[in-house]
């Protein structure tokens, strides 16, 4: 008897399992905020859950469109604003985990989410960095999520800070001891950072991903390591969660345009 | 600086972007992603306004509409959304392949700490310093070497990374209620709100509502923009349609989707701005026209339910020292006894 979930439901899954209880966690919205919801309604009851836009607290009850979106919880805990978030919370180092969906990725953990191709004559300009430098750069750790981006061995654009150069040049430039990405969980399988060189190595495969298959996505010779983990399938009690709260998240943004556009078009043309 | 003390500021977005707006200076948005001022920004469109140079911590439609009338020659910017993959072209990208405008880009944090420099008064201001590996950082935009630098911090030696301070021409702001004055209240993501309004020389604020001052004096903790920054107060029920703003309404997401749709190519766009922006006089048309494109139930849909604050109680006996009977409390006397003590200490002076 088998259970049919999408590849996304599949990442939510996976990615919820890096929160623990009792954590103090910096949600964006889409995947990174599904797998949140999710772990606080499995494993992690007492984490507590804010929003860039100063929203502490929140309960959501439906997958937010934006960070500064306050109809996805009724009420929150405390509302402050976002230099507060930054200096009182980030900088004071009292987040412990931040989730970050990536564009463009390289082999230290570091992000582009502003241009692909070069800057002064670009092909696309991405969302641009927002809040990502500071949360990926201060939060304890970063779990990182890629369902549509790449790996590139030099970014076009370097905006967000992961290990710089590897070694400790993160720390060297300023940001917290210990602090960076931990993970990096694909659409085909799960990459995990070396405790010294700070590269990226892959660390486990989900359900009919291959080494080979993933090798060819990546541009530079990739460790992996001895003993892949099997990503687990999601749960009935997991998709139930994630579809209750989130159905945008289960088809992901393409398939959602799609299926908004079909409601519009039928909408103008009962009422043209 | 300019003080706005008048007690009566309320006109109408025409009046107010008419008045108070002029080509080729700077403004912030002093909302982000939340409770957005469409309407103002529609009415900044329809006026023709040009060469605007614009503050974006975090946007959603109001930058491609904006690109798309040409107002823009400058823009600072953290985050936009994008929709769609690689092989949608957007206004955005567009107006800079073009040369349209100029771009400086910045984080959220660094973007908010020019505001908030800006509207304490301050030069520079700290950020966090890790992020000077980041070409956001490295690379230079319009704005060249007056954005980021180091120096060192005369505690401890250590080089730290410093933001300027910055104070736009005048702000863009939508909020639940305001009374005429111009006090205005928001809640809900407050965000950018408070540094950006406080930051810019002028506010022109719309509000879904205006209420009497009684209001806002019984819950001043949740006014975010005082009366003396604010030039104009614009009462805009749907105002910030489709983003959304608690106690009114939800974001409209499929409204969103058509314009999204719309911008895939110039000609599109072009007949979603003349449908929504120049073809409407005004929100209140905007509106009318949605109610008959979509109908007045598909409207309905987004309307807010009630979740109302616990009061906080901003009572006290609300009496002198001198109680109902005409003696202090504190002093255990009536006025005649007062002013006759006064008398027997020396302390009057005693005219002609």
């Amino acid at each position: 008897m088998g259970t049919n979930y999408t590849v996304n439901e599949l990442i939510v899954s996976r990615a919820a399992k890096e929160l623990k209880d009792y954590e103090l966690v910096v949600i964006g919205q889409g995947i990174a905020m599904a797998a949140g919801v999710l772990a606080r309604k499995t494993h992690a009851p007492n984490s507590v859950i804010l929003t860039e836009a100063g929203m502490f607290g929140i309960d959501p009850f439906k997958v937010p469109l934006h960070i500064a979106d306050p109809t996805c919880s009724k009420g929150f805990t405390y509302s402050c604003d976002m230099i507060d978030i930054f200096t009182t919370v980030v900088n004071r180092g009292y987040v412990d985990a931040t989730f970050l969906g990536v564009g463009q990725i390289d082999r230290y953990g570091n992000m582009n989410s502003s241009y692909l191709g070069d800057p002064d004559d670009f092909t696309i300009r991405m969302t641009g960095a927002g809040g990502a430098p500071e949360f990926v750069g201060y939060a304890n750790r970063a779990i990182l999520t890629m369902s549509g981006g790449t790996f590139v061995d030099k970014l076009d654009y370097f905006t967000s800070p992961g290990y710089v150069n590897g070694g400790n040049s993160r720390y060297e430039a300023g940001m917290p001891e210990g602090s960076g990405p931990t993970v990096l969980i694909t659409t085909k399988g799960v990459f995990k950072f070396d405790p010294d060189t700070k590269e990226m190595y892959l660390a486990g495969l989900h359900p009919g991903a291959s080494v080979e298959d993933i090798r060819k996505d990546v541009p530079w010779d990739l460790n992996v390591a001895d003993e892949l983990d099997a990503t687990p399938v999601p749960t009935e009690e997991e998709l139930h969660i994630i579809r209750t709260f989130s159905p945008e998240v289960s088809m992901g943004r393409k398939l959602q345009l799609e299926v908004v556009m079909n409601k519009v078009f039928a909408l103008l043309s009962k009422n043209a | 600086m300019q003080k706005f003390m008048e007690p009566d500021k309320r006109m109408t977005a025409k009046e107010a972007i008419g008045q108070f707006v002029n080509d080729g200076e700077s403004f912030v948005f002093a909302n982000c992603l939340y409770s957005m001022p469409l309407a103002l920004t529609h009415e900044l469109i329809r006026q023709g306004k040009k060469n605007l140079m614009a503050f974006q911590q975090g946007g959603i439609e109001e930058i491609d509409q904006l690109l798309l009338a040409g107002a823009l020659d400058r823009l600072a910017l953290a985050y936009n959304f994008r929709a769609g993959g690689p092989r949608i072209t957007t206004p955005l990208d567009r107006a800079l392949k073009e040369k349209q405008i100029v771009v400086e880009e910045l984080t959220n944090h660094t973007l908010l700490s020019m505001m908030k420099a800006g509207a304490m008064g301050y030069p520079f201001i700290p950020v966090l310093s890790g992020i000077r590996v980041s070409d956001v950082v490295k690379r230079r935009g319009f704005m060249g070497d007056q954005r980021f630098a180091e120096v060192t911090d005369p505690f401890t030696g250590e080089s730290i990374l410093v933001i300027k301070g910055y104070n736009p021409d005048f702000a863009l702001m939508h909020v639940q209620r305001a009374d005429k004055a111009g006090n205005g209240q928001l809640w809900g993501a407050m965000i950018n709100s408070k540094w950006a309004c406080l930051a810019a020389e002028k506010v022109i604020l719309s509000c879904e509502k205006i209420v009497d001052t009684d209001v806002i004096m019984s819950s001043p903790h949740l006014t975010i923009v005082p009366a003396h920054k604010v030039c104009a107060v614009v009462e805009c029920p749907w105002g910030a349609h489709p983003s959304e703003i608690l106690g009114h309404y939800d974001y409209d997401f499929p409204f969103r989707a058509l314009f999204f749709g719309s911008c895939a190519n110039p000609e599109g766009a072009g007949a979603w701005m003349d449908e929504w922006i120049y073809n409407v006089a005004d929100r209140r048309e905007y509106i009318e026209h949605y109610i008959s494109r979509f109908g007045q139930d598909t409207l309905d849909a987004f309307k807010a339910k009630s979740f109302k604050s616990v009061e906080a109680d901003y009572g006290s006996t609300f009496s002198t020292d001198w109680n109902e009977n005409g003696y202090s409390r504190n002093m255990g006397m009536n006025m005649d006894e007062f002013v006759a003590m006064l008398d027997e200490k020396g302390a009057l002076i005693h005219g002609n």
